[in-house]
């Protein structure tokens, strides 16, 4: 068990982006590295601090309504080398909702046009309505489609090359029409699947972590853990919304 | 009066009288629908059979329990209240609980936040009552910030309505601020000492509503409601009109005194609730004064209020306690919570969580439930996890530390409940759609018991 090893999450803003229970994806990746016996160093940053990314595995950016979203948005600019640096030597991003809109060139607020992160190769203009709802999305990066719940006024476009999160089974995805969701660029991944996205969801949960291991440690081997609830309930609302449910609902 | 409203009226009446007295069923919504569908400002018309005013009570948590209680209030001081008891709580169930009888001295109305806007223009209430404000239903309802503009307009649409507001949730002193500045008369209640109560997560309004400067708090009471301000801009509690003093809660019961500074303290106990209760009763208070009844008719009103709509309904089933109660958002439940483990009897909990339209189709939000709390306690014997979304559910309290079956029949509940040592109680804490069927077969179970 005690190998030792340990990861270190930056949880970026909790006070501002926190709009549909995000820290339940920090709650699922401490649990899962301690359920492993590796040791799970969170560590918040706050408004008016700095990201120190030396020494960071896992980087954790959530979702906040426009305001909070632009507030966040003007003090990660000012880091915004850093975060790049972090991104291209191979670091662990999650950035969901709000916060994948952020990682592009630009997103909408009202009219005016707010300069991203460019982290990744994508941009963010809106349309109408917003997109709302249940999502199921075939990802490579995980054994069992992805399952969750969306709600975006934004439309993402992903820039040529870049490679989306999955195919939208169910659901709306980055702008309704081209059936993709999110986007994965090097150990980064960017998704509309709002707030909780990893407890039902733990082959994600598993590669983000197997990711950072394979970047400190070498290796991203894990210890397979008893998953029957998390699966479960992946399964209950997939069968459900993908209409082999027994009991058909919605 | 026009005659289109009078044929609206007219109709409204009779499928009322045909639903309530020829078929016993429940008439909060249809005759309202068939009134509007005649005359869309129907409400307007009504309003003038509340010959001494009306209330309009909003606000995320505890509408229908403030308004329920306040209009047995008013009915204990000898007034004839129009209300819409079971919590219709948009345009439709206005208009049904408006329709009946002549004439009436109040109107005393729960409206759903977003339909204030189409129910104040009409009815034009005396008071509006914002009881709090918290992160409900986001796929339906919009950010708060929506949910404040929209009470501004609706105020501002009625600009004879005083706002009675909670003065310790920065949220409604948001909205208050606003109100005021077009002209609104704002009066404000609130808690006025320490209760020294542990904080439970406050995931919003952590920040001033002028300025976006973290607030400071010289106490909490819960969520973000306590005694606030802005260190930069001055933005806090304002002055309060009526305040809670000597405040004790704990063990399922709340008691306090209520001071408005003219009339001596007006002493207030309820045999339910937690802390929360307070701010719900310090509102109902602060009308029924204005409203002329006194603290003995108002005692009388709380001593024999039992709505049996299932928040806090206690039932007796094989001998064993079991307690309902609605917990439909993140603080409902954390309040949901503290009330559970002010009662230090070893206990089961079943809660059910399900997701249709009225209650959200999305179930993000229990990950801002703080059910840790329940995995800590020796008390605590065993968590079921129920309702259409019961796999979310378990999958959330695993990560507690919480092993929880899923158990979607409440004869499987009960039937697990008998392993508690005998007179421990049951807690069922469901959702809104869950609510009322599962409060019917309590309800069967307990006559059968009987």
């Amino acid at each position: 068990m005690a190998s030792g090893r340990s990861l270190r999450v930056l949880h970026l803003y909790p006070e501002l982006l926190n709009l549909y229970g995000d820290s339940g994806n920090i709650l699922v990746l401490r649990k899962r590295m301690e359920w492993r016996g590796l040791a799970c160093d969170v560590r918040e940053v706050h408004m008016g601090e700095r990201a120190t990314l030396a020494g960071t595995d896992l980087v954790f950016i959530g979702g906040g309504s426009d305001r909070e979203q632009r507030i966040v948005c003007d003090e990660l600019l000012a880091q915004r080398r850093e975060l790049a640096s972090f991104v291209e030597d191979g670091g662990v991003l999650l950035a969901v909702c709000g916060g994948y809109q952020l990682l592009g060139h630009s997103y909408l607020m009202g009219e005016e046009k707010v300069r991203g992160l460019s982290l990744v190769d994508l941009y963010t203009d809106r349309g109408s309505p917003r997109l709302i709802g249940n999502v199921v999305v075939e990802s490579r990066i995980a054994p069992q489609p992805i399952v969750g719940y969306e709600n975006h006024g934004g439309r993402t476009h992903l820039g040529k090359g870049v490679e989306s999160l999955g195919r939208v089974l169910r659901g709306h995805g980055n702008d309704g029409l081209s059936g993709e969701e999110g986007c994965l660029y090097r150990n980064v991944v960017g998704t509309y699947v709002h707030g909780p996205l990893l407890p039902k969801n733990p082959g994600v949960a598993d590669w983000l972590i197997a990711r950072a291991l394979e970047r400190r440690y070498g290796t991203g081997e894990l210890e397979p853990l008893d998953d029957a609830d998390e699966l479960a309930a992946n399964e209950t609302m997939r069968a459900r919304l993908l209409g082999t449910s027994r009991f058909g609902r919605h | 009066m026009s005659m289109r409203s009078v044929a609206a009226t007219a109709a409204g009446r009779m499928v009322h009288a045909v639903l309530h007295g020829v078929l016993h069923r429940a008439a909060s919504q249809l005759p309202g629908r068939v009134a509007l569908a005649i005359d869309p400002q129907v409400v307007a018309h009504l309003r003038r059979k509340a010959r001494k005013g009306s209330v309009v009570v909003c606000g995320t948590n505890g509408k229908t329990t403030t308004t329920n209680i306040l209009a047995a209030a008013l009915e204990e001081g000898g007034a004839r209240v129009l209300c819409n008891r079971d919590g219709a709580n948009m345009l439709p169930g206005v208009a049904s609980a408006l329709l009946p009888g002549r004439t009436a001295d109040w109107a005393v109305i729960e409206a759903d936040e977003l339909s204030s806007i189409h129910i104040l223009p009409q009815l034009r209430p005396t008071y509006l009552v914002l009881l709090n404000l918290f992160r409900d239903q986001l796929d339906r309802s919009g950010e708060i910030d929506h949910v404040q503009d929209v009470i501004v307009r609706a105020l501002a649409a009625s600009p004879e309505t005083t706002l009675v507001t909670c003065g310790d949730d920065p949220l409604c002193v948001g909205v208050a601020e606003r109100a005021r500045a077009t002209g609104t008369d704002v009066l404000a209640f609130g808690i006025d000492e320490d209760l020294g109560l542990p904080a439970d997560r406050v995931p919003e309004a952590r920040f001033c509503q002028r300025c976006g400067t973290e607030l400071s708090y010289a106490y909490r009471t819960y969520a973000q409601l306590g005694a606030f301000l802005c260190p930069s801009c001055g933005f806090g509690r304002p002055e309060l009109a009526y305040r809670a003093m000597h405040v004790r809660t704990g063990g399922g019961s709340v008691a306090f005194e209520v001071d408005d500074g003219e009339t001596p303290p007006w002493p207030v106990q309820a045999a339910f609730g937690g802390v929360y209760l307070v701010y719900n009763l310090l509102a109902a208070v602060a009308i029924a004064r204005r409203a002329g009844v006194g603290p003995e008719a108002f005692r009388r009103a709380l001593d024999g209020y039992d709505p049996g709509n299932g928040r806090l309904q206690r039932f007796t089933i094989d001998g064993r306690p079991v307690m309902l109660n609605l917990a439909k958002n993140p603080t409902g439940l954390n309040q949901n919570i503290s009330l559970m483990l002010a009662d230090e009897r070893p206990k089961a909990v079943h809660v059910i969580i399900n997701d249709e339209a009225n209650d959200g189709r999305d179930v993000s939000w229990l990950w801002d439930v703080d059910f840790e709390r329940l995995a800590d306690r020796q008390d605590v014997l065993f968590v079921m996890a129920g309702g259409h979304r019961a796999n979310d559910l378990q999958v959330r309290l695993k990560y507690a530390g919480i092993s929880a079956p899923v158990v979607l029949e409440m004869d499987e509940a009960l039937g697990r409940a008998q392993a508690l040592p005998s007179g421990s109680p049951l807690y069922v804490l469901t959702n809104y759609s869950a609510l009322w069927p599962i409060k019917a077969e309590l309800e069967g179970k307990e006559r059968h018991d009987g």
